[in-house]
């Protein structure tokens, strides 16, 4: 049997399907349709669990989910200042969807919603059209000046388009940060594990060595819990940064 | 008139409830990391989107080469602008926070 690295991010179909008209509209259950369920259902779960029967004293599971609140609270103030923290339940939910989709596609056998692009990418344009929404709901036109730095008259033809092309690029630097994270980890776990099916095969002397690439493994796979929760994280963070210049514009605060 | 004392003393609990109501500064997570993963990005993409869109225009408007060179520039200026904001939100956020890395870092 042959494996390729790459075939743990196949999306398959795995339930009923839909033709619609023509071949391109296919409407199907598929496995990353799956995994995504269960990541968004899991995660509700916990927080539910955690926030029913709430005590004055916490026990794990409330400690947890308190943890988790104070962390992105704190982030919010930091990064957008206190009136950002109307964007307490959006940042948290894509903070907790990130960190949960990341987590379980560590589990052996488990699909990595976060690793197809397409994920990453539509969660990127939703923060982007709450980003402009809020921009142009809070400022009017005014927000377009976002695009006009303070320069000269003579040199800003050149930088407004910049500033435009810079300011729509996010989406996609903010898309692909997540996923190339999480597929080249991924990948890398694959490409090790296939090392030490080999070495194995090869038998004798070459058999010892594939001890080397399965220590790899467990170490690689300790510093992809750590990504894991840092690409979460910079997801999260990154999101506050920019509803920040769209509720203040450049101006400090 | 009012009595000097009383207003220490209301001054010390507006600043004890101010102190509270501060972000506390927590366990700052792994951010070189971060920081690093966040600057390849910025410009690696910024150049392949600049250059894609430029590839797309001439594509359009049949008139290779000129919007992919100047889509090219325009895209890795962007870049660096984003670079650049991203550099000076770190250290604005160290100046302020003191100059160790774990404060530096809350930011990214």
């Amino acid at each position: 049997m042959k494996m390729s690295p790459m075939d743990q991010f196949a999306v398959k179909s795995i339930g009923p399907e839909w033709h619609l008209s023509h071949r391109y509209f296919t409407l199907a259950f598929t496995n990353q349709a799956l995994w995504m369920a269960l990541v968004v259902g899991v995660a509700s779960i916990f927080m539910l669990a955690a926030a029913s029967n709430p005590k004055l004293v916490p026990g794990r599971l409330q400690s947890m989910a308190e943890l988790s609140y104070e962390f992105v609270t704190n982030m919010i103030r930091q990064a957008a200042g206190d009136d950002g923290l109307i964007f307490f339940p959006f940042v948290f939910t894509i903070f907790v969807f990130v960190l949960f989709s990341n987590f379980f596609g560590l589990l052996p056998g488990a699909f990595t919603v976060t690793s197809q692009i397409a994920v990453t990418f539509a969660l990127a344009c939703l923060v982007f059209v709450v980003v402009i929404v809020t921009g142009f709901a809070k400022h009017g036109l005014g927000f377009l000046k976002l695009f006009v730095p303070h320069v000269p008259w003579y040199i800003i033809w050149l930088l407004v388009p910049i500033e435009v092309l810079s300011f729509f690029i996010r989406p996609l630097t903010l898309s692909v940060r997540l996923f190339a994270n999480m597929l080249a980890g991924h990948t890398m776990l694959k490409v090790f594990a296939g090392f030490v099916i080999m070495l194995g095969g090869a038998g004798g002397a070459l058999a010892v060595l594939s001890l080397a690439p399965m220590f790899m493994i467990v170490a690689v796979s300790a510093l992809e819990m750590l990504v894991a929760f840092l690409q979460a994280y910079v997801f999260a963070i990154l999101t506050c940064i920019y509803l920040n210049e769209a509720l203040h514009l450049h101006e400090q605060h | 008139m009012p009595d000097p004392d009383d207003l220490r003393a209301l001054g010390k609990r507006l600043d004890e409830v101010r102190r509270q109501k501060e972000p506390r500064r927590q366990q700052a997570p792994p951010t070189l990391l971060g920081i690093a993963s966040r600057f390849a990005t910025e410009l690696g993409v910024a150049v392949a989107v600049g250059g894609g869109l430029g590839w797309l225009l001439d594509k359009w408007l049949g008139t290779r080469p000129i919007f992919l060179l100047v889509m090219f520039v325009l895209g890795a200026a962007a870049g660096i602008l984003n670079l650049m904001r991203a550099a000076a939100e770190i250290n604005a956020r160290s100046a302020d926070g003191g100059s160790t890395i774990s404060d530096e870092d809350e930011e990214n």
